[in-house]
């Protein structure tokens, strides 16, 4: 898995800096620990204040924050941060789980949000996937992964030259896969970035649809693109 | 008890403003006493002047002088007679003077008590034919008395009345603050944790008895609700010890073998996700339970949002064996929370699907009724037994049933928050076999 993961974001560019603003000193090492395993460099901080002002002086490639810290709250503290220019990405971190609480947090200005507690992988991928989004522009028309293509404007999936019929969902979940190639996918970001729902879809909702999606495009004869990581999630990649 | 909190109490204060209310009452009704009876008998003398005087005016000159003189000897004390030449000098009689202001003729006047006449008097006086003057007067003593007395009573009564209205008070303030007083002492056991102690209630039915059964009311609820927390804590309990136990006799054999497995590490990996999703699923009760009602409140489309669930759920049905079936008369609209409402339904349709098992059937089915939609989840699973159906529905009530599947098994439990939320009703009904669940999607009043 770290070798994975070390292939997807180190493609011989320097390596992502994340700052993490978490004021539970246990959870942060934590963190930091997942952090370096899946081959990032992490900076702490355990105030708001602090954690305002390294994000605002040092350039990091993304922010896990918080929400509820000492001194300046997580929502204030992405607010300063946007006001001020800055467009790293912020992967809120909060116990509250409600819908509104999330909403809070990402008109605030947080890009995902993430409720405690949390699988370690679970951070590592949502940072991955923040990471990859901020380099993409999303205003592709076209995707492309080994010889499977994707054609946002004809709305249309072509593996090895030959169409392949998707429900409208089946379509919007492949788009995600393939936006996300080679990135680790959870269940639970499956659910809340395709169908955008946020409670837990328990754990054969999302396989049986990833397992129909995959008899569609991984045909007899063709290589596997969709790979499942035990116990953990999904993965789109060329092999 | 001391005094100063009989002052305050509202029974002291109403009694002492009753009984002030009631003195001022008897002042006005013994001014209107003194002044009616203080005008009739001015009115009396002076009628009585009147016809003296005139009585006398018939007698002849020689005469009256004389009748002056016999009727002063039977009564100087009270009666006031003269005789005034036109000059003013005097006749006769027991007025050495003419008194200023007393015109011949014209109204009665009043004299104060004099050397001679040492009583307040009311005069009249008549010119006779012989130009001389007649001076008639009476006593008016009695009325001062009256007011006298008027004042006298007046005074005692009002010392009486507020005595007694002070006693009144303290009196009727006692019983009151003694009842506080064991109403203060049953809320202080309360408050120090036996929830079993009511407030004493006494067969008056009055407003403090009002009160104590409310406040009884109250804890009955508070004893209820606690009672739920602690049996809900219980059974957090129970239920995370055994997998946690199982991890921990896991992790225990992993650090005496030599070569780590890497299945056994998913083993223990799989047994904590079950034990996170499970404080996941705890959190989100809570957070239903604790949520504002009117939150992400708008009209929800019912017919598509179970379509939408039936679809989530047809791949899931497809390779369990199972039939899923959506039958929905469209256009069902009701004022919900339709993230919350789909969370439900899923919770309903992913638990049918897990207890119909290969083969079975499950039925997603959408009513109109005259009181409002009907919802129905309906599977051919086990069911719920009839002693369970009402307890799978209290918060992290795991069910015998869920214990053997994978997941939460609390899924139930939020469903019934979320149905909570929106006060509609629910209900679990034996579809013989399998288990069938309803949601009034209108407000109903039964508690759940």
């Amino acid at each position: 898995m770290g070798v994975l993961n070390l292939a997807s974001v180190g493609t011989g560019g320097p390596v992502p800096r994340i700052l993490v603003i978490e004021d539970d000193p246990e959870t942060a090492e934590e963190i930091a620990a997942c952090l370096t395993a899946s081959g990032f460099e992490s900076s702490r901080c355990f105030d708001g204040p602090t954690g305002l002002e390294a994000a605002m002086n040092e350039q990091f490639d993304a922010i896990t924050l918080d929400r509820m810290l000492p001194g300046l709250d997580g929502l204030a503290l992405v607010k300063a941060l946007r006001d001020a220019g800055s467009d790293a990405p912020v992967l809120m971190v909060s116990a509250l789980s409600d819908v509104d609480d999330r909403v809070d947090g990402l008109r605030a200005g947080g890009d995902d949000y993430l409720i405690k507690p949390f699988a370690p992988k679970e951070l590592i991928a949502r940072l991955e996937v923040l990471l990859r989004r901020h380099q993409t522009s999303g205003a592709e028309v076209r995707l492309r992964v080994a010889d499977l293509e994707l054609d946002l404007v004809k709305h249309e999936a072509v593996r090895d030259g030959r169409r392949i019929e998707l429900l409208p969902m089946e379509f919007q979940l492949l788009e995600f896969m393939m936006r996300n190639a080679g990135h680790l996918l959870t269940r639970r970001m499956i659910f809340e970035k395709v169908w955008e729902y946020y409670f837990d879809p328990g754990t054969n909702l999302i396989n049986v649809h990833v397992g129909k999606l995959r008899r569609k495009i991984d045909g007899p004869g063709l290589l596997p693109l969709i790979r499942t990581e035990r116990g953990q999630g999904y993965m789109l990649y060329a092999p | 008890m001391r005094l100063s909190e009989i002052w305050r109490t509202t029974t002291f204060r109403l009694s002492l403003l009753y009984f002030l209310l009631f003195a001022l009452g008897a002042v006005a009704l013994l001014a209107l006493v003194y002044v009616r009876s203080a005008v009739y008998l001015t009115q009396r003398v002076d009628r009585i002047l009147a016809a003296e005087a005139s009585a006398e005016m018939t007698l002849p000159r020689s005469a009256l002088r004389q009748t002056i003189d016999d009727a002063l000897i039977v009564n100087s004390r009270n009666s006031l007679f003269a005789l005034f030449a036109a000059d003013g000098t005097r006749l006769t009689g027991n007025l050495r003077r003419l008194p200023e202001g007393l015109q011949p003729g014209g109204h009665p006047v009043e004299m104060a008590p004099t050397a001679d006449f040492p009583a307040s008097a009311r005069l009249v006086a008549r010119r006779l034919p012989s130009g001389d003057i007649l001076v008639v007067g009476r006593a008016i003593d009695q009325l001062r008395e009256i007011r006298r007395i008027i004042a006298s009573a007046l005074i005692w009564s009002g010392v009486l009345t507020i005595v007694a209205g002070l006693a009144c008070g303290v009196a009727l303030s006692v019983g009151p603050l003694r009842r506080l007083r064991k109403l203060q002492a049953a809320a202080h056991h309360i408050a120090a944790g036996d929830l079993r102690r009511r407030m004493p209630v006494s067969s008056r039915g009055d407003e403090l008895d009002m009160f104590a059964l409310t406040v009884n009311y109250m804890l009955g609820e508070v004893e209820r609700l606690m009672g739920e927390v602690k049996t809900s804590s219980d059974t957090i309990a129970h239920d995370l010890r055994t997998p946690l136990t199982r991890v921990r006799a896991q992790l225990h054999r992993l650090g005496l073998g030599a070569a780590v497995d890497p299945a056994d590490i998913a083993r223990v990996t799989a047994e904590l996700d079950e034990v996170l999703e499970r404080f996941i699923a705890i959190l989100r009760i809570s957070e239903l339970e604790t949520r504002a009602r009117s939150a992400g409140f708008a009209a929800t489309d019912l017919s598509r949002l179970l379509q939408q669930a039936g679809d989530l759920y047809q791949p899931l049905a497809e390779e369990a064996g199972v039939q899923l079936t959506v039958s929905a008369t469209p256009g069902m609209i009701v004022d919900a929370d339709a993230k919350l409402l789909f969370e439900a339904v899923s919770n309903l349709v992913d638990n049918a699907i897990k207890f119909s098992g290969k083969g079975g059937e499950v039925r997603l089915q959408l009513d109109g009724r005259p009181e409002g939609p009907r919802l129905i989840v309906q599977d051919d699973g086990p069911g719920v037994p009839a002693e369970e159906r009402t307890a799978v529905l209290q918060r992290f009530y795991r069910s015998e049933r869920d214990k053997l599947t994978p997941g939460s098994g609390l899924g139930l439990s939020i469903v019934a928050a979320i149905v909570r939320l929106h006060r509609f009703g629910l209900e679990l009904q034996d579809s013989g076999p399998g288990l069938r669940v309803v949601i009034e999607c209108h407000p109903v009043d039964v508690n759940i």
